[in-house]
């Protein structure tokens, strides 16, 4: 067998159910793929953390599974070596006590982990592989940094949410070339953390569409009684909801099967309807609701030109403590690191992290609608379906 | 062996009502006879189905028929059948099962039925079986056709009784009668994960399914996850020759000497979402074989042969996981072919329990075309299995001999489970 991928983690938190402690115990202990229990031909070398809080694990990991926590990243980089001396780099920024922006967004240093990673890079001459875990950066222009960082350095650089990797029920892909008339996506959840989910679930259905990815135009949010006006297409939403698992209200109350989209249903139990407008720069339309007090998942429903019936699904979040889900991101993980090539454009993830960013300056300027030439993206999609399958 | 259409048209003694009906015309009625009607109850899933609709194809589906009449047998603390009543006045409660199919007439006056045992307060068995009325339903609904000189489709949720005579003879009463007859569980026609499904005719050498629950409760779902998958082995299912279940010592005994595969095992448990994490501080590792000793206080095994020599396992592993999954070892394949049967619970994880769908799905299917969606024997097998598997735990994990289990039938061509 080959020489273990020797891999670095730089985390801002290690404690029960934190993302790092998702995404790097299952390098140390394995996890369920395809039938197996796979035990990755990777070992983790160093680890750095921001924040120790209570429940804080580094140091047990270290202990148990022999390697070293570091004081700062280059040294976590480095391993006491004057050089970098580790194959691959996981950078967790999720979790943690960071200070909010005016948006809401939660500052998670990513950017400025990466920054050091990079700064590595370029002292040493050499690059590596790099997993960021969620969204880029709050902020698209230290996004569109990193990404660029990665074009000049030439090195692997892979990033998202676990949305488009897990499975769907039903296991359906949007077919190859498409021609997408419309799209809704239905979340849940925080506008930052969750948002970035659901984006990133619309995104990797959508970017499959005739002539690839080409970027967004414009944004708009509206929050609140405007948002039940209702300007997207009503079979697309009822579609969608169709697809969920946790209607909440009267099915909570009673267990019954309810059509959410019945007049008046949805104004009861949602207190703060959340929409955000996207509108492509090829045209394509897609509608981003957050219904908290609806529903509890994750759901899709598009129109395709000369389809009869929209394709719909919805993206499985398995429940936790597993979150199995977590295992599917990781084997892409995997993947990257071994192959030395991201199984799907870091694009896609730069283009949501400036959604997130735009549906939020949308709301902080009054809902108005936002021109987005910055989010000029293009890209093609991955030839395979990423979705889990297997 | 299974009843098709052709057959239903030859039988000149009684007319199935749902053929003359003309369904352009009109829609067809159903009549719901249930044990309890309460939140969560498989009453509620079944019956909220055909009055509520729900999400099926991408869209809130609505049955095309009526569920017009309900009996329901206990009315306990939560009952929702008065608010279910109130809000759908097209569906008429009546106090016995006799009236609830005749709506209040001298004849049967529904299209099918759908009979839901399961849940309520009824008397155990000495063997800790719970005596859910079901043959005493189905005996009052064949009362109604015999009277009234034609029959209706009829659905039984899960196995047909507890009692294996019972099971027989409500199986034999439907063929003599020719009256469409589908039962089980959600199991075979829910989502799986992956979404796969037993290759066809393979030659299976073993299977199993690692999954969690009681002795007469949830045994039967995973007997029934095993048979919707092996029965389309080749030669199709040949009957099961003799069972013997493992509890406790004695299962981590046979466990230990191979009674069933430990790599099928391990396959089921890579399958699962739930795995209880064997240690603090861990959200997802590997159970070792000391971890599942100290999470699982009773484990049960109901190991069993088949006429054509396929050996399954079903296997209750209550603590270490809570969802159903598959193995099985087929010949002239490397890898062995295993999923997740997928249940949507509302234990947490959902609020719907939408594995009902597929299941209400096949009824209204059945309903609509006198056809049944999958063979009853299936059913009256893992019926027989599971009052087997219950004897023998009950007698300490004796071998039963089960001659009346050589039930030998052929699965249909097309899957049906869940994907769309």
């Amino acid at each position: 067998m080959a020489e273990p991928i020797r891999v670095a983690v730089i985390a801002t938190v290690y404690r029960y159910l934190s993302h790092a402690q998702h995404i790097a115990d299952r390098f140390l202990v394995g996890y369920p793929a395809a039938g197996c229990w796979h035990r990755p031909n990777v070992r983790i070398v160093s680890l750095y953390v921001d924040q120790k809080p209570e429940g804080d694990l580094s140091e047990r990991r270290a202990k148990e599974f022999g390697f070293t926590v570091y004081p700062n990243i280059a040294d976590a980089l480095r391993c006491g070596n004057p050089k970098l001396a580790v194959d691959a780099i996981l950078i967790i920024g999720e979790h943690g006590e960071y200070p909010l922006n005016d948006k809401g967004q939660t500052l998670y240093p990513r950017f400025e982990f990466f920054q050091q990673c990079v700064r590595v890079f370029d002292d040493d001459g050499r690059s590596v592989p790099v997993y960021n875990d969620k969204h880029l950066s709050y902020s698209f222009q230290k996004a569109k940094q990193m990404v660029d960082a990665s074009r000049r350095l030439g090195f692997p650089l892979l990033a998202g949410s676990s949305l488009p990797v897990t499975w769907r029920l039903p296991d359906v892909e949007m077919p190859d070339g498409a021609h997408v008339e419309e799209a809704v996506m239905v979340g849940n959840g925080g506008t930052d953390a969750m948002g970035f989910h659901a984006l990133e679930a619309m995104q990797c259905m959508l970017e499959r569409r005739a002539g690839g990815e080409t970027g967004v135009r414009s944004v708009e949010t509206i929050e609140g009684e405007a948002v039940w006006s209702g300007r997207w297409s009503k079979a697309l939403f009822s579609s969608a909801l169709s697809r969920s698992d946790n209607p909440l209200g009267a099915t909570l109350a009673d267990g019954r099967t309810q059509d959410l989209t019945a007049p008046g249903v949805l104004p009861r139990l949602v207190e703060k309807p959340l929409a955000c407008f996207i509108e492509y720069r090829d045209g394509t339309r897609a509608t981003l609701l957050m219904l908290n007090g609806a529903v509890r998942d994750f759901t899709f429903a598009a129109k395709l030109r000369g389809a009869l019936r929209p394709i719909s699904t919805q993206f499985l979040l398995t429940p936790e403590p597993n979150v199995t889900y977590s295992a599917c991101l990781v084997s892409k993980i995997e993947e990257m690191f071994v192959t030395r090539r991201a199984p799907y454009p870091v694009e896609r993830t730069l283009l949501t992290s400036g959604l997130v960013e735009a549906c939020l300056d949308s709301r902080i300027r009054g809902y108005r609608k936002i021109e987005t030439p910055h989010l000029d993206i293009r890209y093609q999609p991955p030839l395979q379906s990423q979705r889990a399958q297997s | 062996m299974s009843i098709r259409r052709r057959d239903l048209l030859k039988s000149a003694v009684l007319a199935p009502a749902w053929l003359k009906a003309g369904r352009a015309a009109s829609r067809p009625k159903i009549a719901a006879v249930v044990t309890v009607y309460r939140k969560y109850s498989h009453g509620q899933h079944i019956a909220d189905r055909f009055l509520e609709g729900y999400g099926w194809n991408g869209e809130h589906h609505h049955p095309e028929m009526d569920l017009v009449s309900l009996y329901v047998d206990q009315h306990p603390e939560g009952d929702l059948t008065r608010e279910r009543a109130a809000r759908f006045p097209g569906m008429r409660v009546y106090p016995t099962i006799a009236e609830a199919l005749t709506m209040g007439s001298s004849k049967l006056a529904v299209d099918g039925v759908l009979l839901v045992g399961e849940h309520g307060d009824y008397p155990k068995t000495p063997q800790g079986q719970v005596k859910y009325p079901r043959k005493e339903f189905f005996d009052q609904i064949v009362a109604v056709y015999r009277d009234s000189g034609k029959t209706a489709p009829v659905f039984n949720d899960k196995h047909l009784s507890w009692k294996w005579q019972w099971a027989r003879e409500m199986y034999d009463t439907a063929r003599a009668m020719r009256f469409p007859f589908m039962a089980g569980s959600s199991l075979p026609v829910t989502w799986r994960i992956p979404s796969v499904e037993f290759p066809d005719r393979a030659h299976a050498e073993e299977a199993l399914c690692v999954c969690y629950g009681g002795v007469d409760s949830y045994d039967f779902h995973g007997l029934e996850s095993i048979q919707g998958m092996v029965e389309r082995r080749r030669g199709g299912e040949s009957g099961v020759r003799w069972l013997q279940s493992y509890r406790g010592d004695e299962f981590w005994a046979a466990h230990n000497q191979g009674v069933w595969s430990r790599d099928l095992f391990e396959a089921a448990l890579c399958r699962s979402h739930t795995l209880k994490p064997a240690r603090p501080g861990f959200n997802d590792v590997f159970p070792s074989l000391d971890d599942l000793r100290r999470t699982v206080a009773d484990p049960v095994a109901y190991h069993y042969e088949h006429a054509d020599g396929l050996r399954c396992t079903m296997i209750l592993l209550g603590g270490a996981l809570s969802d159903f999954n598959f193995a099985a070892r087929l010949s002239g394949r490397k890898e062995i072919f295993s999923t997740q049967l997928y249940l949507p619970m509302p234990d947490g994880r959902t609020t719907l329990a939408s594995f009902f769908s597929p299941l209400v799905n096949h009824a209204e299917q059945m309903f609509l075309t006198g056809k049944t969606p999958s063979p009853i024997e299936r059913t009256l097998l893992t019926t027989g299995l599971t009052a087997a598997g219950v004897d023998s735990v009950f007698q300490s994990g004796r071998k039963i001999e089960t001659p009346h289990l050589a039930i030998a039938y052929q699965p249909t061509p097309g899957s049906t489970f869940w994907r769309s």
